[in-house]
């Protein structure tokens, strides 16, 4: 790829990253500086074509990601669409996010990446994603050089001009698709605002309109507000992800909404099941529902997890 | 409160280990109590709440209940004197008897709230709502009958702590926050005099409370609440927290196996395990988990975790595994437990935010306590005080870690709740007038370090990331 230093062989680190090895801390440093040059050029609305795979919430979860290739292609093969929060709480967040921006770069056409929640520096600082990366780089440099790529990444994706797809969901201060385009994405989420509301809100069956969601960032929106935006924006559905589907899916609001989970027995204890999205040509949409990979169960070396964890006992400071 | 016994010789010193003041009659007269406040709706507020009453005596409470069940050494025998659980044990005194028979009743309502089978939910079983309908339909009736003798206010509090103690029926969940309420509710009926007032017997009032309501009762019902209903474990930080529900069975299961001490006037152990225990090495066996769950709490709580969790233990619960490479033994775990609550728990504010207030606990200065807040301070967010992080406190989903509590509150619909000033927009952080924090006048002995475990050290990262990204400041684009 032009603009990669010379010693940077995207496809060697692909094969690399597929047999769960980390990247070299300069190999991601200019992994992600490329990333960012890339991403800077799409639209906060990016418009693709069907077929494509839509994924949701991965967490860390990586012998599951690669389930998701194995069952439903790998790339190129197969197009795919990433709904967000590829980090934290999961053992394996560097590895996962090392993997999908490197075929990002190697396949920029075939494979998207838009922002969730946890692509955020005040997220990733709570929920696991600082801190895995400060065990097993050492230092917090790939996690700084991680999250500030993640400002660049896209807020939706249009597919066909008609299934909107985006990690949280609507925002009362977006009526038009057109509002998004002119919000200046490239910034950590803010607090509140269009673009916390996109990452943040959840669909609520109960209701009818907007509500303070109970997270403390984003709304809650109903069934009219469903309506309305599709109906105002000339779309037929709408595509996220952003929360736990025993399932692994949920179609809500007469079909109008899905919710996509791609994170199987999340946790390792939730015992749901997790799915991809195949949008087909002709906007079919067909939910691929799958179960944690094997690997999962297996008694791994247990040495092989330390050595990730760095020389030294990585016990938390109150315990010093 | 009755004077401590004279201190027998001891080899660390003799300390007084301060306990949970019991009211008077004049006290419970003349203190408003009544429905319990929300107070903390920001960082500042979280930041007022530990130089606060309410949790220097929180403190207090559970240092209590931890040193009582720390083993004593025994002049009568060569062995010291365990207390482990007693699962199949009849002869419990009758405060802590009615209090089971209370809880017993919470587990017979699964019976009448079984499970829906409904395709189309999300996660958390819908079922868990009607259960929590019918313990508000009973609660009163419980407390009634616990015979307290004590005003309605007072009853009402007990009962919100109570009510909280159980999860969120809205968003299907449960954490550490829950299990706070229930604390709360304990420590209120330690205040009204429940478990009795009289003279000390080496803790054995507040150990029968751990062993015989806590551990045996509470948990058992939490603990299947949770696989009976899914209940998320949302805000749980995964493989990088503790636990994804529970925080306190490690602090009591730890004291159950440290160093034994001489009595009540000896201080909590910080190094050093009883002879005989089970090195912590062994919480990460399955078999030793086994052999030790029925009559440990720590051991209880892993056992938990291996009958839920699938894969190695390494891998999805790497900080237990981490922990039981401490070689200073389970006083040092115990201590490391009580300094991880107070910062993870209590100095957290998607676990606190629910909180309520009163006269039980209260929303009001401890002048002893204007130096912890300092120390607090250190372990927020280098961003911003209000963004802080939960070990799982209750919060649906993963909660903004700068949230705001203007809503949600406690299952019980116990806490008044302010709404959004501005009728759906969240305010900014740092609400002028709320949560003054009296300037800190140095730090008090007692409060150990605070360090973050998952925060940037050293510098660097203040610089790259204090920018605008958790600036007050609306983006211009903003909704009104």
């Amino acid at each position: 790829m032009p603009g990669l230093p010379s010693s940077v062989d995207l496809d060697e680190c692909i094969a690399r990253l597929y047999k769960k090895e980390l990247l070299a801390e300069s190999v991601i440093e200019a992994i992600c500086a490329k990333t960012k040059e890339l991403l800077m050029r799409e639209s906060n609305v990016v418009h693709v074509k069907a077929p494509v795979t839509v994924v949701g919430d991965i967490h860390g979860q990586f012998y599951d990601l690669i389930e998701i290739f194995r069952i439903g292609g790998f790339c190129p093969d197969t197009n795919y669409l990433f709904l967000g929060d590829y980090v934290d709480r999961g053992m394996f967040s560097v590895e996962t996010i090392s993997l999908l921006v490197c075929l990002k770069l190697r396949y920029p056409n075939r494979l998207h990446l838009i922002r969730g929640n946890h692509e955020s520096r005040g997220v990733t600082q709570s929920y696991g994603f600082y801190t895995e990366c400060s065990r097993k780089y050492g230092n917090a440099n790939v996690w700084h050089h991680f999250t500030d790529m993640f400002d660049y990444l896209t807020l939706s994706v249009v597919i066909d001009d008609r299934i909107f797809c985006v990690h949280g969901g609507l925002s009362p201060s977006i009526h038009s698709i057109d509002q998004i385009k002119i919000i200046d994405r490239f910034r950590e989420i803010p607090h509140e605002g269009p673009m916390a509301d996109l990452v943040w809100s959840d669909p609520d069956p109960e209701r009818d309109e907007f509500s303070l969601s109970p997270r403390g960032a984003g709304y809650t929106f109903g069934s009219q507000v469903v309506k309305k935006f599709l109906e105002v924006n000339k779309m037929e559905h709408i595509l996220r992800a952003h929360q736990l589907c025993q399932e692994g899916y949920q179609t809500l609001f007469d079909n109008q909404l899905s919710t996509v989970w791609s994170a199987p027995n999340y946790c390792y204890r939730c015992g749901n099941m997790a799915s991809v999205l195949e949008v087909g040509e002709n906007g079919e949409r067909v939910f691929n529902v799958f179960e944690a990979a094997p690997e999962n169960d297996q008694v791994k070396d247990m040495q092989m997890g330390q050595d990730k964890m760095g020389e030294q006992g990585q016990l938390p400071d109150y315990f010093l | 409160m009755e004077p401590p016994p004279p201190p027998p010789p001891s080899a660390t010193g003799a300390v007084s280990l301060p306990r949970l003041p019991i009211l008077t009659s004049d006290e419970l007269s003349k203190k408003a109590f009544g429905p319990l406040q929300k107070r903390i709706n920001s960082g500042a507020d979280v930041s007022f709440f530990l130089t606060s009453r309410a949790y220097k005596e929180l403190m207090v409470w559970i240092m209590q209940l931890n040193h009582s069940l720390i083993p004593r050494l025994s002049p009568d025998t060569a062995r010291p004197v365990c207390f482990p659980l007693e699962p199949g044990r009849r002869g419990w005194s009758e405060p802590v008897r009615r209090l089971r028979e209370m809880l017993g009743g919470c587990e017979e309502l699964i019976l009448e709230a079984p499970p829906e089978e409904n395709k189309n939910r999300r996660f958390g079983n819908g079922a868990c709502r009607v259960w929590h309908g019918k313990l508000g339909e009973r609660i009163q009736g419980w407390i009634d009958g616990l015979g307290l003798g004590v005003n309605g206010g007072v009853k009402e509090e007990l009962r919100g702590y109570f009510m909280g103690a159980w999860g969120d029926k809205g968003r299907l969940d449960y954490g550490t926050g829950h299990e706070l309420s229930f604390l709360a509710f304990l420590g209120g009926l330690w205040k009204v005099g429940f478990f009795g007032g009289g003279e000390e017997k080496e803790g054995e009032r507040e150990r029968e409370v751990v062993i015989g309501v806590v551990e045996i009762r509470y948990l058992e019902v939490v603990r299947k609440l949770i696989t009976t209903y899914t209940l998320e474990p949302a805000g749980s930080h995964g493989v990088w927290g503790l636990d994804d529900h529970s925080f306190v069975p490690y602090i009591f299961g730890s004291a159950q196996f440290t160093k034994p001490i001489l009595g009540r006037t000896e201080a909590t152990p910080v190094e050093g395990s009883c002879p005989g225990a089970p090195k912590p090495a062994s919480a990460v066996d399955k078999q030793t988990v086994e052999d030790y769950r029925g009559s440990n709490m720590y051991f209880g709580a892993i056992g938990f975790i291996y009958d839920v969790k699938r894969g190695p233990f390494w891998e999805h619960s790497p900080m237990l595994f981490d922990i039981s490479g401490i070689k200073d033994g389970w006083g040092k775990i115990n201590k490391g437990m009580v300094k991880m609550y107070r910062a993870e728990v209590l100095g957290k504010f998607p676990v606190v935010q629910h909180f309520g207030f009163g006269g039980l606990w209260a929303w009001e200065v401890d002048p002893e306590m204007v130096g912890e807040r300092s120390v607090h301070l250190q372990s927020q967010p280098v961003q911003n005080q209000a963004q802080s992080l939960g070990q799982g406190g209750g919060e649906g989903g993963t909660k903004a870690p700068w949230a705001r509590g203007a809503m949600g509150g406690m299952s019980g619909g116990q806490v008044s709740m302010p709404r959004p000033m501005d009728g759906g927009v969240m305010a900014p952080t740092g609400l002028p007038g709320r949560g003054q924090v009296p300037t800190p006048r140095g730090g008090i002995p007692n409060t150990g370090p605070m360090e973050q475990t998952s925060f940037p050290r050293g510098g660097g990262m203040h610089d790259r990331v204090g920018g605008n990204q958790f600036s007050v400041t609306k983006a211009p684009w903003a909704k009104d």
